[in-house]
């Protein structure tokens, strides 16, 4: 008869499947996980404290730094804090366009996460796959914004440069590219077996189990929490309809499908956008002022929230950022990695809930 | 045996496989034209107004430097984070950088500075430093005493009632002299940075 036997097993903090190094201890009965904790802390950067007593026009940059993945939300969630503070007003087109290209940084980080997950199964076809498309989504960025990764587009009053005509054209084309490509690795995802396999019930995280934990973004969606997401709070997304894409399962193949389903919403957001397009100025100007704010917008993996305290000058005296991954990160090691039945679906698991450390740690 | 050898060869040893091994090139790798790479210089005249250092986010990344052809600008690889936003903020087009400038005139955007001298009363004591260092008084009244008084209103700083009064803010070049002269610490001055759209046409 086989003996089982209760291990410690720790994952990472440097492992191949991960990008960014975190530790997560498992303690098992034989491949049995019977409970898991996070250890974080390995790449600190203190960037919160860089920030204070700089002026709007440094901190928008180093903002943008907290993250490289979903570096526009960053962004934008600064500069909308500095405006309700001081009241400075948007124009339609400016709102448009900073929509545009929030929802081409969410495609993007949305792809590599579920590049990540599918390399983590070891469907390395899919995932090389879907770092060629989201390829095309970063070429579109850098159209729009001319960096691909530190877009630094939205500042106080609107937005850097307008949406040429050309340019316009040129995403409405590559969308429909990267609208069929997206459709047929859904199919691929969604229909094979072995994925199947390696995704359908594991890692379960059930609705209440989510409200517990205050699970936010594509893995609170997926288990059927869909009033958590903050773009229904955005008058701009409200103006264009929008409503979240909400599955019920609550596994790794839930996850990663809300995310599919995102990207396809995504580009119909933008499609919406470039449809609704007014002429007009892109910048409506305006300093800002002295106040204090907690502001909250819908990052690719959940909510973010700044707490922001400027004086008169525009300086920031006070901030904090709550990121979206540390509440997926504790859904995850506490609930969903919970009897988990083998060792080989930890880093998958982990991966599925997108954790993204840099953010987490700052 | 030799039929399934026959059959292996005729499948992978077909002559366009073979062309494309031996002859692939990967195409060279190219900037796009609406990159925004670091800024090169336009040939344009620079005037010395210092918006681009003011704007940049990045420490060390530019310097306004003195050539035998005037003043110039010099942007120091691997400090600068190509944010673009002295391009934006030159008011005479000195730098470019991917589409910016291009953007610029197309939209009719940029960057404006104001400045904001504030004055902590209670920390003044009237020493009269700031008003006398002051660059833009110096042009207006050289004549000025070194307390800082002077005959004429029309100065950036004056000294009067024993505190340093503000009393043309607008003539401020955000220089930040008389902060650097304060000897305790009462006068600051803020570089207001402002994005806007159709500004007016420079005299």
């Amino acid at each position: 008869m086989k003996r089982t036997v209760d291990v410690s097993i720790p994952v990472g903090p440097v492992h191949p499947c991960w990008k960014e190094p975190a530790r997560v201890k498992c303690e098992t009965r034989g491949e049995y996980v019977v409970s898991a904790e996070v250890e974080l802390g390995y790449m600190k950067k203190g960037i919160e404290r860089i920030m204070k007593g700089r002026p709007w026009q440094e901190v928008m940059f180093l903002a943008e730094r907290v993250c490289g993945i979903c570096s526009v939300i960053h962004n934008m969630v600064f500069i909308e804090a500095l405006e309700h503070i001081s009241g400075i007003e948007v124009p339609r087109r400016a709102a448009l366009l900073r929509v545009i290209v929030n929802e081409l940084d969410r495609m993007q980080s949305h792809i590599l996460a579920n590049f990540s997950y599918c390399y983590t199964i070891e469907h390395e076809t899919l995932a090389m796959y879907l770092l060629d498309v989201r390829e095309k989504v970063m070429d579109q960025l850098e159209r729009i914004t001319g960096a691909r990764v530190t877009c630094a587009y939205i500042v106080p009053g609107g937005v850097r440069f307008d949406l040429r005509p050309e340019d316009g054209q040129a995403l409405r084309q590559s969308l429909s590219a990267i609208e069929q490509e997206i459709t047929r690795y859904t199919d691929m995802f969604s229909s094979g077996p072995l994925i199947a396999f390696r995704s359908k019930g594991i890692g379960i995280l059930t609705k209440e189990a989510a409200r517990e934990a205050y699970a936010v973004g594509p893995t609170a969606r997926a288990s059927g929490l869909g009033d958590i997401d903050r773009r229904l709070r955005h008058p701009t997304y409200q103006s264009l309809g929008f409503s979240p894409v909400v599955r019920t399962e609550g596994d790794n193949y839930a996850r990663i499908m809300v995310r599919f389903q995102e990207i396809v919403q995504s580009i119909g957001l933008i499609r919406k956008c470039l449809d609704e397009l007014p002429e007009g100025p892109i910048r409506g100007g305006g300093i800002p002022g002295a106040g204090e704010i907690v502001y909250s917008g819908e990052a690719p993996r959940g909510e973010l929230s700044y707490f922001v305290k400027t004086d008169s000058a525009g300086r920031v005296l006070e901030i904090s950022i709550q990121t979206p991954s540390i509440m997926n990160i504790e859904a995850c090691c506490h609930y969903m990695l919970k009897g988990v039945s083998s060792l080989a679906d930890v880093t998958s698991t982990f991966v599925s809930s997108d954790p993204c450390i840099a953010c987490t740690e700052r | 045996m030799a039929l399934s050898l026959v059959a292996y060869i005729r499948e992978f040893a077909r002559w366009e496989w073979a062309r494309k091994f031996l002859a692939a090139r990967t195409a060279p790798l190219v900037i796009p034209p609406y990159f925004r790479n670091y800024p090169e210089l336009t040939g344009k005249t620079c005037t010395h107004h210092l918006f681009c250092m003011m704007a940049c986010p990045a420490p060390g990344a530019i310097d306004v430097i003195r050539t035998p052809e005037g003043w110039q600008p010099r942007i120091h690889i691997g400090h600068c984070i190509r944010c673009g936003l002295c391009v934006e903020a030159c008011p005479n087009g000195v730098l470019s950088s991917g589409r910016i400038l291009e953007s610029m005139f197309r939209d009719n955007t940029r960057l404006s500075f104001s400045f904001k001298i504030d004055v902590d009363l209670d920390k003044c004591m009237g020493c009269g430093n700031c008003a006398v260092a002051c660059p833009v008084n110096k042009l207006i009244d050289a004549q000025m005493s070194h307390g800082g008084r002077a005959s004429t209103d029309d100065l950036l700083l004056k000294l009067s009632d024993g505190k340093c009064r503000v009393l043309h803010v607008e003539k401020c070049t955000g220089c930040k002299t008389c902060e650097h002269h304060c000897p305790n610490e009462a006068i600051s001055v803020a570089r207001l940075l402002e994005a806007v759209h159709a500004p007016e046409e420079e005299p």
